[in-house]
């Protein structure tokens, strides 16, 4: 969940039109349109990645008017099969993907079976990727793949690159070399795997 | 009793509020004392700074350290990386950091006679915060217009490793070579966990968002920093890898400069250093049994710090973070996803240290996710500007939902004692070589020490440094004053 309270003005006349802004949006609502930076207002999740990273300071993040919150419903009968994806990205479902908005990873999942096909669209649902912009892209494409879903990269964007390891992937030959190096990798993997297959706490609640 | 040290004082930055708003310091109200770390542990390291030869002491020990580096891999005519980020600009002020800084390029360029050498400063979360620094301490100008900062959000390389593709920032490794340069302060201890801490950068600061959300989602609080080593001993890494020179610091301020060419044996030192230096103070303010925490620093809630021990740290003080079999301080991002809607989803989680009656934020930055912390720690924000700051503030955005505001100092620090009914207070306030506390907290801290002290020396840094591979002899080769 996520509440939306601020949106970039463009100073036109600072900017380039370099499309570095449109490179960085995880949402896909900052383009260059006649070579200036143009916000979509109803795409824009005021997450600031095009005012932090602008070349020549040209955006500057303002109140917006209208504050609204972004949020997927969990329903009741998204309940088994958001079960089964988690279980298979061994994610627990009330796993907090995203620390900034506190989302968790059921959310993410309905978002999935509503449509979110793509890490841009499951954030213009939720809200994940538009807080701190940079921790929680992993678990979103595992929870995509494991509902079978390749998603396909932003054209010439920078929003991200792949899905990489994770504990449980470790080769065998890795951990018996570095464990003993203070990388506890099999407590861990234990660890994770109990969080994925912990009993949710007050399930279906909110 | 002796007076407060003087707190570092508020910085003007665009994470936070500006600094003639910060109308009154903990530091500076009555009943405030100050302690000396060296007075707690008369053993501590001796400290080049601050100290009677200021600035120039950090040069010549760089310099020093310097000497036995090989460098001749570089050539006139290549161009040079210096990789670096922002936690060492907090350190003292920062002036320190930023004279390594400008030393290497000075050294480096007279060595080799190569011109073209580049400052890239990576961030947190806080993506013009190194801008911020390069401008505050005249880096651009040291290095020629070359200094810039890098994100993680900006345009990435993949990086072939031994467990898979992972994802650096392109602009990091746009060099014929590159040279690691930073600070072996702990801080941040509840992620890394003293294991591998020096080659963290190179999962952290230099890499993508790929590489960071694996780092806190797919590995595991332990077997996290395992991203960086396996970036770092990538064949493309080590094809451009020069060397490494670090600013050694304590709880008391910085201690020395160590480089070297080889990053895992500046590693093993610096691990055991941090284990050793550290080990100590962290122990110790674990003691406290309940206190007020004031957070007065120009650093992101987590971030504030005390005797080189961050507030994020001391909130899970009531667990060892440097012993590995603890498998979850109260306070990581693992801990806090692992937190289900009605608690904990298994029992490994610790509560958040329950001495911490109430969080008075007299100062402290956003950019950082701290909802935590408010929601697990009752907090009083002084003042409307600062609550607005985290409103604004897309990272914390449910902060001031758990967070009350008052109007000024002497009323949240009135509230805090009211409520918690403790005048135990300890400041986060970045004071340099020691810690404001309440004279009735400096009185338990004093009484402790010594036997803290021993229990370290004895019992916990034998079992730290075996859990991570080593013992402390490797210390002797360590380059301080
Ligand atoms: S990043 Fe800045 S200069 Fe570049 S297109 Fe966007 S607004 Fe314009
Ligand atoms: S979502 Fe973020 S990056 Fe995209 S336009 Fe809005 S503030 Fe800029």
């Amino acid at each position: 969940m996520k509440v939306v309270t601020m949106y970039p003005e463009v100073n036109r006349d600072k900017c380039t039109g370099c499309r570095t802004c449109e490179r960085v949006c995880p949402v896909l609502a900052i383009k260059v349109v006649d070579k200036k930076a143009t916000v979509d207002m109803s795409r824009c999740r005021g997450c600031a990645a095009c005012e932090q990273r602008c070349p020549v300071y040209a955006l500057a993040m303002v109140k917006r008017d209208d504050p609204f919150t972004v949020q997927v419903k969990v329903r009741d009968e998204m309940l088994p099969r958001i079960k089964e994806i988690c279980a298979r990205a061994r994610i627990n479902p009330e796993y907090i993907v995203c620390y900034c908005t506190a989302t968790r990873a059921e959310e993410v999942v309905a978002a999935i079976l509503e449509g979110a096909a793509t890490p841009e669209e499951i954030s213009l649902a939720t809200g994940v990727r538009t807080g701190c912009k940079v921790e929680c892209i992993q678990p979103v494409l595992r929870l995509l793949e494991a509902a079978g879903i390749k998603p396909a990269r932003p054209e010439g964007g920078w929003q991200w690159y792949g899905r990489t390891i994770t504990a449980f992937e470790i080769p065998q030959a890795v951990k018996a070399k570095f464990s003993k190096r203070g990388f506890y990798f099999d407590e861990d993997i234990k660890l994770l795997d109990k969080v994925a297959k912990a009993t949710p706490t007050k399930e279906g609640a909110e | 009793m002796r007076p407060p040290i003087k707190p570092m004082p508020p910085r003007k930055s665009q994470y936070g509020i500006a600094p003639e708003l910060v109308k009154k310091r903990v530091a500076d109200m009555p009943g405030i004392t100050s302690l000396l770390v060296s007075e707690l542990f008369p053993d501590s390291p001796k400290v080049v700074f601050p100290g009677d030869r200021g600035i120039e002491a950090v040069r010549a020990a760089t310099e020093a350290a310097l000497e036995k580096v090989d460098m001749s891999m570089i050539k006139p005519n290549q161009s040079v990386n210096v990789l670096t980020s922002h936690h060492g600009f907090t350190l003292v002020g920062g002036e320190p950091f930023a004279e390594m800084l400008r030393t290497i390029r000075d050294v480096v360029a007279r060595r080799t006679g190569c011109e073209n050498i580049r400052l890239r400063a990576g961030v947190g979360l806080r993506f013009r915060e190194t801008e911020e620094y390069i401008k505050r301490f005249r880096l651009d100008e040291h290095y020629k217009g070359k200094a810039s900062g890098i994100a993680p959000i900006d345009e990435g390389i993949p990086i072939e490793t031994e467990i898979g593709t992972l994802y650096g920032i392109k602009r990091a490794y746009d060099a014929d070579w590159i040279i690691h340069a930073h600070n072996s302060d702990v801080r941040e201890v509840h992620f890394h966990r003293q294991v591998d801490k020096v080659v963290k950068p190179f999962g952290m600061s230099y890499a993508r968002i790929e590489t960071r959300s694996t780092y806190h989602h797919n590995m595991g609080p332990r077997a996290a920093n395992f991203t960086a080593r396996a970036i770092f001993d990538s064949p493309f890494v080590q094809d451009k890898f020069a060397f490494t020179s670090f600013l050694v610091a304590s709880p008391s301020g910085v201690v020395g400069v160590d480089a070297d060419n080889n990053l895992y044996a500046l590693n093993d030192r610096l691990t055991a250093a941090g284990c050793a230096f550290y080990g100590k103070i962290m122990t110790l303010l674990g003691q406290i049994d309940e206190c007020i925490a004031v957070l007065d620093f120009p650093c992101p809630v987590p971030y504030v710090f005390a005797a080189g021990v961050i507030y994020a740290n001391f909130a899970g003080a009531n667990v060892d973070l440097f012993d590995l079999d603890n498998a979850l301080p109260a306070y990581t991002w693992y801990t806090e996803a692992f937190y289900g809607k009605g608690g904990p989803l298994v029992e490994e989680v610790p509560p958040v240290n329950p001495a911490i009656k109430m969080c008075v934020h007299n100062y402290a930055w956003g950019g950082y996710p701290s909802a935590f912390f408010a929601e697990h720690i009752p907090t009083v924000v002084v003042g409307r500007e600062q609550a607005d700051l985290m409103n604004r503030d897309p990272q914390n955005l449910t902060y001031m939902n758990f967070a009350t505001i008052a109007d000024g100092t002497d009323a949240a620090m009135r509230f805090a004692r009211a409520v918690t009914g403790t005048d135990k207070i300890i400041i986060f306030d970045g004071a340099a070589g020691g810690i404001n506390v309440s004279e009735s907290l400096a009185g338990l801290l004093v009484a402790r020490a010594p036997e803290i002290g021993r229990r370290v020396d004895q019992y916990l840094l034998p079992r730290w440094l075996e859990q991570r591979g080593m013992d402390i002899s490797v210390l002797k080769n360590l380059k301080t004053a």
